[in-house]
């Protein structure tokens, strides 16, 4: 039912782009991987993306400012944030935009309930 | 006058003379008409009385009827005036002769000249009134004025003046003259004042009496202004003489003026030498007080700056005296009278104990010494003082003298420094901590992440219809191999305290216990911990990593600390002990008396992530125990037999570190 949706999974740990696209493709969505914000953008599927899963904390661009980036290039897609750290009591180095964040390790119900609610948003 | 008896009479050196009954005078010795240089045709009868001083005429007169009306004996004091215009004092005394009958016949009269007496007298009782003047610290000019002017009194014709030097002796600083005007002074006080000023000048260069006795002649000055200043003010000549401290040093000139010429008499150099050591009493008084005020407002300006009060108090008579800077730190009205019990009343009610003992050791033994006190203002504010005490014993008297220092605001920053350095204490505990555990949590977690991801696809892979048989063992591959890393990355971590990392260095145990004490004094002392300290003397220094040590130590003592603080009915006591064990070892063992633990605790008070505490981490014992373990050491807990519990490590001498791999001895990530 999801079959035209592609999803972008960006995160620099390779066993999250190696275990999350299976898990999507099992929900029944299209997904690209990549290993660094600046690789998504230099990609063909910037314009085809109609969800980004996003890893905040990573070596060059980092989450947040690829949203930044992406909102200055007026690319409109909903976003779910990941993150390993923990620390929920410190405030977000950087304004989500009311997009989600799942705490990792997450469950694959949780991922499933992030992803309808942000392709809702869209 | 060939008559012997008048011969007698005429040759008495005094002025004689007899009168009638009715006071009609009918004869004038020689030396009367001498005197006077009245006839005795001009004499007789009441003639006598124009040579009387009109001022004196109506006593003279007065005294006189009264003699005569009553017949009482006649005495009087009045100035006579001498042939040459000049008057002088005399005493006149007057008796009755009387007749068989006891009628009065006749009255005879004796004056004698009492000038010099009277002279000495009325110079006598000025200077005494001068003195006076200036023991009571009159102003100096007020005094200074009144001397110039006893002296142009004493001396007929003279005009004496003062010139005030300032300090250097070059710069005349004042000038009194009270029977000159003021324009005979025409010194300037921005030059300096040198011989070719006039003879005062050279008088104070030579520190020696210079007599101009010819102005108009005298050819010292002929080039200068100062002769024709004074000839045109109608002064002839001027005696200068210096006025000396008792050391020597030049204070002024005191000079006398006079309308005529010539040199000064006998009579006029007594004067001069008397007046000037009048003056230079004056001088030095004044300037000593001066120096005594000035020394007074630096010091009560010292005692402001410094927060300084000080005080006597004299045993014997009970008097005590407090300087404005301590009524101030006191907040006392100086005004209303000082009293022990007013002093007493200011001391904080925890410390007046302590104030009384001092009191009573200053009664008693009256030796020096220091104690530290506080106030309780009225506004209920601390302050915090030093004192600093003395006795003086004077005649068999104490007085005992002290300074008090307000310290308040010292103590105050002190205690805010040591808050400060505990709460540092804590924060960089915390803060290690804090980053050690984010850095686990990122670390574990991504294999978590990954384990979780793969095993829920393998799930919906196997659930499948038909089930993905390749795909789920793929995924189920991959959490075993994610699985085998979070394992990984725990030993990683464990070996972050092994040897790579180790600084090893001789560690002093009791010193770098002691340095941790000292960091959290204050937090002990908050939590009213009392710290008992069992060291051993013999303790050998031991390899290791002196910071990693000193965190276990601060770890080990925050917990005693924080495990009595629900102690409240014993005190709250941390026994440490430093050891040097049989087989080689130190050991440091800290034993609190609080809530402690069973031996079921034991173990597991060592594991990760347990906690007592609501905020705690539950890592402290943990990278505790491996950091001793690394140093090839044990870090143990016991319960007591007592209450509490005691945690000690010891750790061999010379710690064989564990072999341990480079590539897996990386720090941690930590958030960018």
């Amino acid at each position: 039912m999801n079959a035209r949706v592609l999803i972008a999974v960006i995160d620099d740990d390779e066993s999250v782009r190696e275990s999350l696209p299976d898990l999507l493709r099992e929900f029944g969505y299209e997904v690209a991987a990549f290993a660094s914000a600046e690789a998504f953008l230099a990609s063909d599927s910037l314009a085809l993306t109609q969800c980004l899963i996003l890893d905040r904390v990573m070596p060059g661009m980092s989450g947040p400012q690829l949203q930044e980036e992406l909102i200055r290039r007026h690319y409109e897609v909903p976003i779910v944030f990941i993150t390993a750290y923990a620390d929920r009591r410190r405030p977000h180095p950087l304004p989500l935009r009311g997009a989600q964040c799942l705490i990792k390790p997450f469950s694959d119900g949780d991922l499933s309930l992030a992803i309808d609610a942000a392709l809702k948003d869209r | 006058m060939n008559n012997p008896l008048q011969r007698v009479v005429d040759a008495l050196p005094a002025l004689v003379w007899t009168a009638t009954a009715q006071g009609d005078t009918d004869f004038l010795n020689q030396r009367w008409r001498d005197y006077t240089g009245l006839t005795v045709a001009q004499s007789l009868g009441r003639g006598w009385q124009v040579a009387v001083h009109a001022d004196d005429l109506t006593s003279v007169t007065i005294a006189w009827e009264h003699a005569i009306s009553t017949g009482e004996p006649y005495e009087v004091e009045h100035r006579l005036r001498g042939a040459d215009g000049v008057y002088r004092w005399f005493n006149a005394r007057g008796v009755p002769l009387r007749g068989p009958d006891g009628e009065i016949a006749q009255w005879s009269v004796l004056q004698v000249d009492i000038d010099e007496q009277k002279r000495t007298h009325a110079l006598h009782s000025g200077e005494k009134r001068l003195l006076k003047m200036v023991a009571r610290g009159r102003p100096l000019a007020t005094v200074l004025t009144e001397l110039c002017k006893l002296l142009d009194a004493t001396a007929e014709g003279c005009f004496a003046s003062v010139l005030l030097l300032d300090r250097s002796g070059k710069r005349v600083q004042q000038v009194i003259g009270p029977g000159l005007p003021a324009s005979c002074f025409n010194f300037r006080d921005d030059e300096p004042f040198t011989c070719a000023a006039g003879p005062f000048g050279l008088s104070a260069q030579q520190r020696k009496q210079v007599v101009v006795a010819d102005i108009e002649h005298d050819l010292r000055w002929a080039d200068g202004s100062w002769p024709a200043h004074a000839l045109a003010h109608g002064l002839k000549s001027c005696w200068s003489s210096p006025i000396l401290s008792l050391p020597g040093e030049l204070l002024g000139i005191f000079a006398i003026y006079r309308r005529d010429t010539g040199t000064p008499s006998a009579v006029h150099q007594g004067l001069t030498q008397q007046f000037s050591f009048i003056a230079s009493i004056a001088i030095e008084r004044a300037q000593s007080e001066d120096a005594l005020k000035r020394s007074e407002a630096f010091l009560a300006r010292a005692q402001h700056i410094s927060a300084t009060g000080s005080f006597s108090w004299h045993l014997g008579s009970g008097e005590i005296t407090l300087s404005q800077q301590y009524c101030r730190i006191f907040e006392l009205d100086p005004a209303e009278p000082i009293t022990l019990e007013r002093i007493l009343a200011r001391v904080h009610p925890d410390d007046r104990a302590l104030m009384r003992d001092m009191i009573e050791r200053v009664r008693t033994d009256g030796g020096d010494f220091d104690f530290d006190c506080r106030l309780l203002m009225p506004d209920q504010t601390v302050k915090y003082l030093q004192f600093a005490n003395g006795a003086i014993r004077q005649n068999d008297q104490i007085e005992y003298i002290g300074a008090v220092r307000d310290v308040t605001s010292q103590r105050l920053s002190d205690e805010a420094l040591n808050t400060v350095r505990s709460e540092l204490a804590h924060v960089s505990r915390v803060a290690s901590l804090g980053t050690l555990t984010a850095s686990i949590a990122h670390e574990v977690n991504q294999p978590l992440s990954g384990i979780i991801t793969n095993a829920s696809t393998c799930l919906r892979m196997l659930g499948a219809v038909p089930p993905n048989i390749n795909g789920a063992l793929e995924t189920a591959r991959r959490t075993i191999r994610d699985g085998n890393r979070a394992a990984e990355v725990i030993s990683r971590l464990r070996t972050l305290f092994s040897k790579n990392l180790i600084s090893a260095e001789a560690v002093d145990l009791n010193e770098a216990t002691r340095e941790v004490l000292a960091l959290i004094r204050i937090e002990l002392q908050k939590n009213r911990v009392v710290v008992h300290l069992d060291m051993a003397d013999d303790l050998p220094p031991v390899t290791c990593d002196r910071v990693q040590l000193q965190q276990v130590i601060l770890n080990l003592l925050l917990n005693a600390s924080e495990a009595m603080i629900e102690v409240h009915d014993r005190p709250r006591v941390m026994l440490i002990t430093t050891a040097h064990d049989a087989d080689d070892c130190v050991r440091l063992a800290v034993r609190d008396e609080g809530t402690g633990i069973t031996a079921q605790d034991v173990e597991r008070l060592f594991g990760a992530f347990y906690t007592t505490k609501a905020d705690g981490m539950g890592m402290g014992l943990s990278i505790s125990r491996s950091i001793i373990e690394s140093h090839n050491g044990q870090l143990l807990a016991e319960p007591n037999d007592g209450p509490g519990a005691t945690f000690w490590f010891a750790i061999p001498r010379q710690p064989c570190f564990d072999p341990v791999d480079d590539r897996s001895a990386s720090l941690p990530r930590t958030e960018p």
